[in-house]
């Protein structure tokens, strides 16, 4: 019975060949980054954003423990741990707490977010609609750069690709500090993925020189949303236009 | 024909009959499911078939100025209804021959036009709640098509046909096509349109009684007696079949009967109403879990389910997916 319709597939097109199970449950834990990106983006609550990037941090940290097993490449298990421990505890702890001391809660209204059907601070429809389409440019170029990985297969890298991007797109919709920090760190959550899919042998000294800089930049992030709130009482950056020429 | 199989038309009428004699029974279920997971006692399981057998007593009445369409919706829908279960592998593993009369897309075409008779017969009445809700139903589902569109896509990218038994073979074949991307958020993204089309909770309170939050539910409010109760198993009916396409295609094509022996069948049958329940309950759970979105939230809801839908298809093209 099974040839029947097996005689039928072949006058259409050939499936491409199945990715392997390790292959295809890494692309799915690249394919959580990236919608989480998203979750990212069309959240509201300031508090839930960080919990998404929190979440985010530990699927990029879970894709390190899985590459380090498949592949054998035990330094990534210390990689993992420490990226955990930094992006998953330490950044969420310190942006509560400014996001404590500033007392806002909900996002300030996008840039574009009036012309989707849904309003208030989240993106709307059609926001998002830009936000698949940016992604989408992402990973068609690196489909057409060829660039093979060797741990991870090539989709991984068009998705981090897509993250990287999303991030953009979610910097400049929103209007508020806390979520352009965030968009900023998960930016940097794009290029871990990236950097775990072209080069994971990369030595453990270069990685955690790429997480003291996150650190540096949860630093000054904190000071910058500290002192704009100080001075504006707010978190939105709309009044920022007074060094405009 | 070997003694001891049943032939292979009494399998393809027996799939039909499993779908309209079980449809009821599965929104019984699930309506006493979601009754006990508030602390209700709720209503009998068998009560979907009592209220079809009160309804049919009943008188039927049509509103003024409404034209015959009015009257003929119902039956074209259910006649649409019954179609569709020739189309997908409701019982067997195996093809059966009027499988090949469409594709998913075939499949998706009827379903679409039996919602589409009910929403012009909704207009015909001139009544505001139903007008309302067959508007409602048509904008939104000029958002949810898309998505199913990008499923279908994503089906015949990872099988190279869109027929649904291919796919259902293919997911069976090997761990590999199970826990790819495109597999499983092609998956996501039809069961986020099955919560949009049968009316569950993010979208649409399924048992309440407020016009206004209501889609669905609204559009057979001015029909009446046998009318409405073919309506109603109407859309028992596209809730389980919808239920089989994501569960013999998509989640758990396991169950099947793989050979054409009665005894082989009636395993099957049960698996499916067995399936069918677990995945109500699921959605009982979700339904009690979570409050209705916005009526302009459904639209991002939409954009969800076809954000991974379209990322299923994405995943495919540079070959890992």
């Amino acid at each position: 019975m099974a040839t029947a319709w097996t005689g039928l597939a072949a006058h259409v097109t050939a499936p491409p060949a199945v990715p392997s199970v390790f292959g295809g449950g890494a692309n799915v834990v690249a394919v959580l980054v990236l919608l989480l990106e998203f979750g990212m983006f069309r959240q509201t609550l300031l508090r839930d954003q960080i919990r998404l990037y929190a979440a985010q941090s530990a699927a990029v940290s879970v894709l390190a423990v899985i590459v380090a097993t498949a592949k054998n490449v035990p330094e990534l298990y210390v990689l993992a741990a420490l990226s955990a421990a930094l992006k998953v505890v330490i950044v969420p702890l310190v942006m509560r707490r400014v996001l404590r001391g500033a007392g806002e809660e909900i996002a300030e209204s996008g840039t574009l977010g009036v012309a989707s059907l849904g309003r208030g601070g989240g993106a709307g429809a059609s926001t998002l609609l830009l936000a698949i389409a940016v992604g989408a440019f992402g990973f068609f170029t690196v489909g057409t750069l060829g660039i093979a990985g060797v741990t991870l297969p090539e989709t991984a890298l068009g998705l981090a690709m897509a993250v990287v991007l999303v991030a953009f797109v979610l910097m400049i919709v929103r209007r508020d500090v806390v979520s352009q920090a965030i968009g900023f760190f998960s930016l940097e959550n794009g290029i871990s993925l990236a950097a775990l899919v072209i080069a994971a042998h990369m030595p453990l000294i270069l990685e955690v020189a790429f997480l003291f800089d996150l650190l540096v930049a949860v630093v000054v992030f904190g000071v910058l949303i500290r002192v704009h709130h100080g001075r504006g009482q707010s978190l939105s950056t709309a009044e920022l236009t007074r060094l405009r020429g | 024909m070997a003694s001891g199989t049943l032939p292979i038309p009494a399998i393809q009428a027996l799939q039909v009959v499993t779908v309209a004699a079980a449809a009821p029974g599965v929104s019984g279920v699930i309506a006493k499911v979601e009754a006990r997971l508030q602390g209700r006692r709720g209503p009998r399981i068998l009560q979907p078939y009592y209220d079809l057998a009160k309804l049919c007593r009943k008188e039927a009445l049509a509103p003024e100025g409404a034209s015959w369409f009015f009257l003929a919706a119902p039956l074209v829908a259910v006649t649409c209804y019954l179609t569709v279960p020739l189309l997908i592998p409701v019982l067997t593993s195996y093809p059966l021959p009027l499988g090949y009369m469409g594709d998913i897309l075939g499949g998706g075409f009827i379903l679409a036009l039996a919602s589409f008779v009910v929403a012009v017969a909704a207009l015909e009445t001139g009544s505001p709640y139903a007008q309302m809700g067959s508007s409602r139903a048509k904008t939104f589902g000029a958002i949810a098509e898309p998505v199913v569109l990008f499923v279908v896509f994503t089906v015949a990218l990872v099988t190279g046909t869109d027929l649904p038994y291919a796919l259902a073979a293919t997911v069976r074949s090997s761990a590999g096509q199970i826990v790819r991307p495109a597999h499983l958020l092609a998956t996501a993204a039809l069961f986020m349109v099955i919560l949009y089309e049968t009316g569950r909770i993010p979208v649409e309170t399924h048992t309440g009684t407020n016009e206004f939050g209501m889609i669905e539910e609204a559009r057979p409010f001015e029909h009446s007696g046998p009318y409405f109760a073919l309506l109603k198993w109407g859309s028992a009916m596209k809730q389980l079949i919808l239920f089989t396409i994501l569960l013999n295609v998509f989640v758990a094509p396991w169950g099947l009967a793989a050979t054409a022996r009665p005894g082989d069948v009636v395993l099957a049958i049960a698996a499916l109403v067995g399936k069918a329940i677990a995945l109500g309950v699921v959605i009982a759970v979700i339904d009690n879990s979570f409050a209705k979105l916005r009526l302009f939230k459904i639209t991002e809801f939409a954009a969800g389910a076809f954000l991974l839908a379209v990322l299923g298809v994405f995943t495919l093209y540079l070959g890992g997916g």
